[in-house]
């Protein structure tokens, strides 16, 4: 332990609070903008930083700040202490962080290409052909690729005994064309990243990610209308995704059942969806997004599951939660960086893949919409309402796929939905992003599953 | 000041190690923040950050990095990570170096000293009081609350001889509310920004909030389709107006193609009563300021003049392009600073200024005899290329003759907002301010609006 680390833990002991952490954190990165064909922006950030947090009695207070002396660390960790103590006399109730097992570990990351160790040169030019290969034709009237890369370094020491240390490094490319004719106007994007090195990106045909992404954003232009109301959609693994993450996931972290803001408070051993419906937390998924060494606590990721055959299973926690509710810790106390709080947060959220194969589900669907990639989704952990915007869909007919249809939005009760799924893929796909609690607190994710065929209310487009 | 200093020193480092050019912004910000979970302040915060980001050039190469600032070594990490980058970059054929402004003066009240001094303990109580003030019934609660205030000061400066500083204070306000019983629930959520703590009414914001998750848990599901006239209060709305007029008018977005305005100068796009401007000489404005994040000196512009498109937003590199003025380059943020020095400056709109009209909120819709007033959406997200949209609305209530009635839920509102845009029923008086997604540069100020063309649409 350094000396930074002993001095926080000193003050919080001094303070006699019930618990105290500090987090240190490095975080390097590197961003190639590639607009038109031509570099927009390379930009390179290297942000340091510690945070420290007391707890006691119920109250949290926490400090930050990117001066890494002893006299800093300790003024934080005053602070901290100070409000933990003034809050927790404010008649809170009481709260208990699950009895904590030390551990101590330092770990190493191998991985298979260290992107520090790939020239800039041959970065740009991956980046550059994503954006080439885009221009399938003169509809397609502006094009942007990005690479990015993160390398973060992390430690995290508390009053508990738990001393760790970790490396997480992510890669990813992407793009993302314009395509007009007239007055119409649309866009498609698409992308591959992950949690590991150059690999990710280099697994990655470029000539062929900016093709789909020309043809597609140029489809859109003379694709029609997308029908409404209630209707048999078959989801992509993406939109299956959102359906997992954005409703069962966030009202599945353990803090919103303490405050009791979940539509899924008090549901374990309930059934919530068809037999068809399997869903994971998963931190420890390889490669994936979202995927963890530790969580922002010290905790190791962890696979938990959420939904086991259609019956509600179990939350996911931070180290609070896990106690006041008195269920296993599930290594989801995350932060966004030094400067934010921890909140319960996902990893990789799926639904686990189903027995049928994707023709299948096609040939056996009389009327529907199959849904291509997503744009967003919204969170509603109260009302259980699911909100996501599909890039664009196919009608299929007497079990054949049709023409493309717009963008459109999903929309209903989760639970509705989730019960009236009856085919699930084998296929399966994960996709990355970062999620938000609320409006902030953006962490790496992921979130996917099979392609799902269930009854759910599309509008728009 | 002593760590906004290092700007300068940046810059000259860059010079020494070979750059031609050199632009360094520094930035140093306090956060200090109150999280209230069910009814208590559970989190409490107290951070100080600081940090540089710096563009070197050489030749028509540029690279920029950036690095949180403790000191010295800070700039040295910064500068010989960007030489050593920029060594590596393709060349841009099209730029144009850096702006020479030394930019005086200051906007008026962007900084509350009164705020900017605020101690947790007091912002603990403010929290408290919009909580209770949230308890328009027993069975209210306020399962989470997110208050936060930040003091920042920046400084920009580059080897051209610009030169200008800013200092700012921020508050934002997100608060939800919950109201029923285990199996029954409504929500209402609320949002509020500012620059100062005296801008904001706590109390009003608790029981608007409060009373917005009753009418959320008393909402009916809407079955059918509404085609009337669609009011919307400015929040959302100015969300939806960031990502599409906002974006429609960038300079950069017009010269890569990706605005659907992009020849529509002198043309129509909107109704004969919408004005649109630029202000970031806005008093009191959340992106107010005298000079950008590049060091180019802010001016008010007007953007949609009686429903033409006149002028664009342009930061230095697309005002040499494109022929029009700098001073849209910014990299800070209005719901929060942290972090705007990680990132490089990009043209985008500041206060962007809907012209208010003289008809209070409350005469709008007394004027509508058949239509919805949208107060919440789910998620107000609208493509930005083609304005289409369809959003769950959150708090809504049917409008008829003049009067509003039941509220609804379970309802989508489609639309298209650049056809919306054309078709503006009416435009209030009282302008608030919106913001697009945590991290975006800019924000709106805009009344509540009534448009023709939308609808909502039920579940049958």
């Amino acid at each position: 332990m350094r000396e930074l680390e002993k001095s926080a833990l000193k003050v919080f002991e001094k303070a006699g609070v019930d618990f105290g952490d500090i987090r240190t954190e490095e975080r390097k990165s590197t961003t190639i903008r590639i607009a038109n064909e031509q570099l927009q922006a390379l930009s390179s950030v290297v942000r340091k930083g510690f945070s420290v947090r007391a707890f006691h009695r119920g109250a949290w207070g926490y400090g930050s700040g990117t001066s890494f002396t002893l006299d800093s660390v300790r003024h934080a960790a005053e602070a901290a202490a100070e409000i933990a103590h003034t809050n927790s006399a404010r008649g809170l109730k009481r709260s208990f962080l699950k009895d904590i097992k030390p551990t101590r570990r330092r770990l190493k990351l191998a991985l298979k290409i260290d992107p520090s160790n790939i020239d800039l040169d041959e970065k740009t030019e991956l980046a550059m052909t994503v954006s080439r290969a885009q221009r399938i034709g003169p509809n397609v009237v502006s094009t942007f690729a990005i690479y990015g890369e993160w390398d973060y370094e992390f430690g995290v020491t508390n009053t508990a005994g738990t001393d760790v240390s970790w490396r997480e490094v992510r890669t990813r490319i992407g793009g993302q064309a314009v395509a007009a004719e007239g007055e119409k106007r649309d866009s498609a994007y698409d992308f591959a990243d992950g949690t590991g090195g150059y690999e990710i990106v280099k697994a990655v045909d470029p000539n062929e990610m900016g093709k789909t992404i020309g043809t597609e954003a140029v489809e859109l232009l003379t694709a029609k209308k997308p029908p409404s109301g209630l209707m048999t959609v078959i989801t992509d693994p993406d939109i299956s995704g959102l359906l997992a993450h954005e409703v069962m996931g966030h009202a599945s972290e353990g803090d919103e059942i303490t405050k009791r803001r979940s539509f899924l408070t008090g549901i374990v051993g309930k059934k919530v969806g068809s037999p068809l419906v399997t869903m994971y937390d998963d931190g420890t998924y390889h490669g994936a997004h979202g995927t963890i060494q530790f969580d922002c606590e010290g905790t190791p990721g962890h696979k938990t599951k959420i939904i086991d055959r259609g019956v509600y299973a179990g939350y996911m926690h931070s180290l609070e939660t896990s106690g006041t509710l008195k269920m296993p810790l599930t290594g989801n106390g995350r932060a966004e960086n030094y400067s934010r709080r921890v909140w319960v947060r996902m990893t990789n959220t799926y639904f686990a893949p189903g027995g049928d194969k994707f023709d299948e589900i096609v040939e056996e669907t009389k009327s529907g919409l199959l849904t291509h990639k997503s744009i967003s989704g919204m969170e509603d952990p109260v009302g259980g309402g699911f909100q996501a915007v599909a890039l664009m869909g196919h009608l299929v007919k007497n079990g054949e796929i049709g023409p493309a249809v717009r963008g459109m939005t999903l929309t209903g009760k989760a639970l509705e939905i989730l019960k009236s799924v009856d085919m699930t893929s084998k296929e399966f796909k994960l996709s990355g992003g970062f999620c938000g609690k609320g409006e902030e607190d953006y962490v790496p994710v992921s979130s996917g599953g099979p392609y799902m065929r269930s009854k759910i209310i599309v509008g728009g487009g | 000041m002593a760590l906004l200093a290092l700007a300068d020193d940046a810059v000259k480092k860059a010079l020494v190690s070979g750059a031609q050019a050199a632009e360094a912004f520094a930035m140093t910000y306090r956060t200090k923040s109150v999280y209230i979970e069910q009814d208590v302040p559970k989190v409490a915060e107290d951070r100080s950050e600081a940090g540089i980001g710096l563009k070197v050039a050489v030749g028509k190469r540029v690279a920029f990095t950036s690095a949180s600032l403790e000191g010295q070594k800070d700039v040295r990490t910064a500068t010989s990570f960007a030489m050593k980058t920029v060594k590596m970059v393709p060349e841009d054929p099209d730029f144009p170096g850096f702006t020479s402004y030394k930019v005086m003066g200051k906007v008026e009240k962007t900084h509350d000293a009164k705020t900017a001094d605020a101690s947790v303990e007091e912002l603990v109580e403010m929290a408290l009081g919009m909580t209770a003030a949230a308890k328009v019934r027993k069975d209210v609660t306020v399962p989470k609350g997110i208050f936060r205030v930040q003091d920042y000061e920046l400084r920009v400066v580059n080897s051209e001889g610009a030169e200008g500083s800013h200092r700012g204070t921020l508050v934002f306000i997100y608060f939800t509310a919950k109201s029923g019983t285990k199996t029954k629930a409504g929500e209402g959520i609320i949002k509020s920004l500012g620059v100062s703590l005296s801008q904001q009414d706590f109390q009003a914001i608790g029981e608007r909030l409060g009373a917005r998750s009753v009418e959320n848990l008393e909402a009916s599901a809407l079955r059918e389709r509404i085609a009337g006239t669609v009011v919307m209060d400015p929040l959302d709305l100015g969300e939806m107006m960031i990502q599409t007029v906002g974006a429609a008018v960038n300079a950069e977005d017009v010269r890569r193609k990706r605005s659907p305005w992009q020849d529509k100068k002198g043309q129509s796009v909107a109704s004969e009563t919408v004005n649109i401007a630029d202000m970031p000489r806005l008093p009191a404005g959340l992106s107010s300021c005298a000079v950008d994040d590049e060091g180019n000196p802010t001016a008010d512009r007007p953007l949609v003049v009686n429903g033409i498109l006149r002028d664009l937003v342009h930061d230095h590199y697309n005002a040499a392009l494109l022929g029009g003025k700098g001073g849209n380059a910014f990299r800070r943020a209005v719901a929060t600073i942290e972090g705007a020095y990680a990132r490089p400056a990009q043209c985008s709109i500041s206060n962007l200024v809907v012209e208010p009209g003289t008809q209070s909120l409350d005469e709008i819709v007394e004027s509508v005899q058949n239509g919805v007033y949208v107060e919440k959406l789910a998620a107000p997200e609208v493509n930005q290329f083609s304005g289409a949209f369809a959003l769950e609305v959150r708090n809504a209530a049917i409008i008829n003759r003049g009067e509003l009635r039941n509220h609804v839920k379970f309802a989508l509102l489609v639309g298209n907002m650049f056809e919306g845009l054309k078709n503006v029923a009416a435009t209030g008086r009282e302008l608030r301010p919106s913001h697009g997604f945590l991290t975006a540069t800019g924000c709106c100020y805009l009344p509540p609006m009534a448009f023709n063309g939308f609808e909502l649409v039920g579940q049958k």
